[in-house]
């Protein structure tokens, strides 16, 4: 099986936003939410139809859960209906300094922050519960990439990126690690190159995890209990100076790649034939 | 009447020439004190603009390194250091600026060879140590300033996106000669090697 690209979203000099793309995330239609600058972008890749949604928040990431959009903010989270009307928002700057990731289930709320680099989880009505990453005798992921970057699976397991250790970690809600892969490797793409890699990560709902690194940026794919698999996309068709290359995926197993120093998206599908 | 004021007029314009060249002079004495002056106290010297410098100027990715402060100064040593601004640092388990990250791991996990041609720079685990999982240490960087010669190397591994960019080129004012002519700047391809005033 092989990866090929379908299509390059916001390919023109500007991108799609004007300064920054932040955040990516598949809702239950599949329909592509961004959110970057100040506004959230829903693209329905099939219709070719564009919406934007103003936020009075600087917003950072983006998921669904049930029938809303959930948007994390450097110290909280905004919560939107599908059609962009607010729900509920909530901050807690105390705890909260710098969100940069967000994943919500049944369990809760998890928000990646990089200020403490660890994962804060709170209830869905926005009451603190524990934290996850605490236990690392370096207080924390490390993260020389400034972001922390999670996913959930289909076990409601916590994946999170945790790059200055080239590793990817999983947790149960309660914080306890359940296991861990990944290993530094510059030359065989199975290991994780550069000084901190992946950078960001999400789950198919098979469990098969893809992840993005940077310097040089590229997009891979892993079983669920660790084996690299293959490359889907590699440094040409991303800026060289990408970075913190936000990843998501869609229930038809589709993957689409924020490339931030550009603005643009890039969207995947598995094809049969060999990799080159 | 002529005579007399032929000779008063002779002298006057011979005291004016004098004047005027005593003054000429102590202008430019002047001059050239005020000049050696600001050169000794140090407040005018030579400075790399890092903003400017090819390997450490943020978006310069996959280019060719250059070397010329190594190269082109008059000194044996050249006078230009690699500085690691600890500060800045992400003490990285795998370095690119301490490892030559593309080649192949060694039986430890790590990069077998290093990216310093001068073997210039020390890694060292710092903190509460694991022993059994040298991932899950910080490391510190520190460059040996008697073995490096600004070569660049680790500057340009070191910049966003594959690192933080902590590592800068500098010069070490106790070492430049502050040519007035610099080889330096006359190869620099950036212009990016200036006088410029620093802090006393």
């Amino acid at each position: 099986m092989t990866w090929t690209r379908i299509e390059t979203l916001g390919e023109s000099p500007d991108g799609l936003f004007e300064e920054a793309l932040r955040g990516l995330a598949f809702d239950a239609a599949d329909r592509l939410l961004a959110v970057g600058d100040t506004e959230l972008l829903v693209l329905e890749t099939s219709a070719g139809s564009r919406s934007r949604h103003p936020l009075e928040v600087l917003p950072t990431a983006v998921t669904t859960h049930g029938d809303s959009i959930w948007i994390a903010h450097p110290s909280g989270v905004v919560v939107l209906g599908l059609d962009g009307g607010p729900q509920d928002a909530w901050d807690d700057p105390v705890r909260l300094g710098r969100v940069t990731d967000l994943a919500v289930g049944d369990s809760g709320i998890y928000l990646a922050d990089a200020a403490s680099r660890r994962v804060q989880r709170y209830s869905l009505a926005g009451e603190f519960l524990n934290e996850i990453g605490d236990h690392h005798r370096k207080g924390g992921f490390h993260i020389p990439n400034g972001a922390i970057d999670l996913a959930m699976d289909g076990d409601g397991r916590i994946v999170v990126a945790n790059p200055g250790m080239h590793r990817i970690e999983r947790y149960r809600p309660d914080g306890e690690m359940v296991d861990r892969f990944g290993h530094f490797d510059g030359v065989d793409p199975a290991g994780f190159g550069g000084c901190c890699n992946p950078t960001n990560l999400a789950v198919m709902p098979g469990g098969t995890i893809v992840v993005t690194e940077k310097a040089g940026p590229r997009v891979k794919v892993y079983a669920s209990d660790g084996t690299f698999q293959e490359i889907v996309a590699q440094a040409a068709d991303f800026a060289p100076t990408a970075a913190n290359m936000v990843v998501a995926v869609d229930s038809a197993g589709r993957i689409a790649v924020a490339d931030p120093s550009r603005r643009t998206i890039s969207l995947y599908r598995e094809t049969k034939g060999t990799a080159p | 009447m002529i005579e007399t004021h032929g000779a008063a007029e002779g002298v006057t314009r011979r005291e004016v020439l004098r004047t005027a060249a005593r003054g000429t002079a102590i202008a430019g004495l002047g001059g050239l004190s005020l000049f050696l002056g600001v050169k000794a106290h140090g407040t005018v010297a030579w400075e790399i603009d890092a903003e400017r410098c090819i390997n450490s100027r943020l978006g310069a990715v996959g280019v060719e390194i250059c070397d010329a402060c190594a190269t082109d100064c008059v000194l044996p040593l050249s006078a230009i250091r690699a500085i690691n601004h600890h500060d800045e640092c992400g003490r990285c388990y795998v370095c690119p600026a301490y490892f030559q990250i593309r080649s192949a791991v060694g039986p430890d996990g790590l990069p077998s060879q290093k990216l310093c041609p001068r073997d210039a720079i020390r890694r060292e685990a710092i903190g509460w140590i694991d022993p059994d999982d040298p991932a899950n240490n910080f490391y510190e960087y520190v460059i040996d300033d008697e073995l490096c010669n600004g070569c660049g190397r680790c500057v340009m591994a070191c910049k966003e996106p594959a690192g933080l960019g902590s590592i800068r080129l500098e010069v070490r004012h106790d070492v430049c000669l502050d040519c007035n002519r610099c080889s330096i700047s006359e190869a620099c391809p950036e212009t990016a090697y200036t006088r410029r005033e620093v802090d006393a």
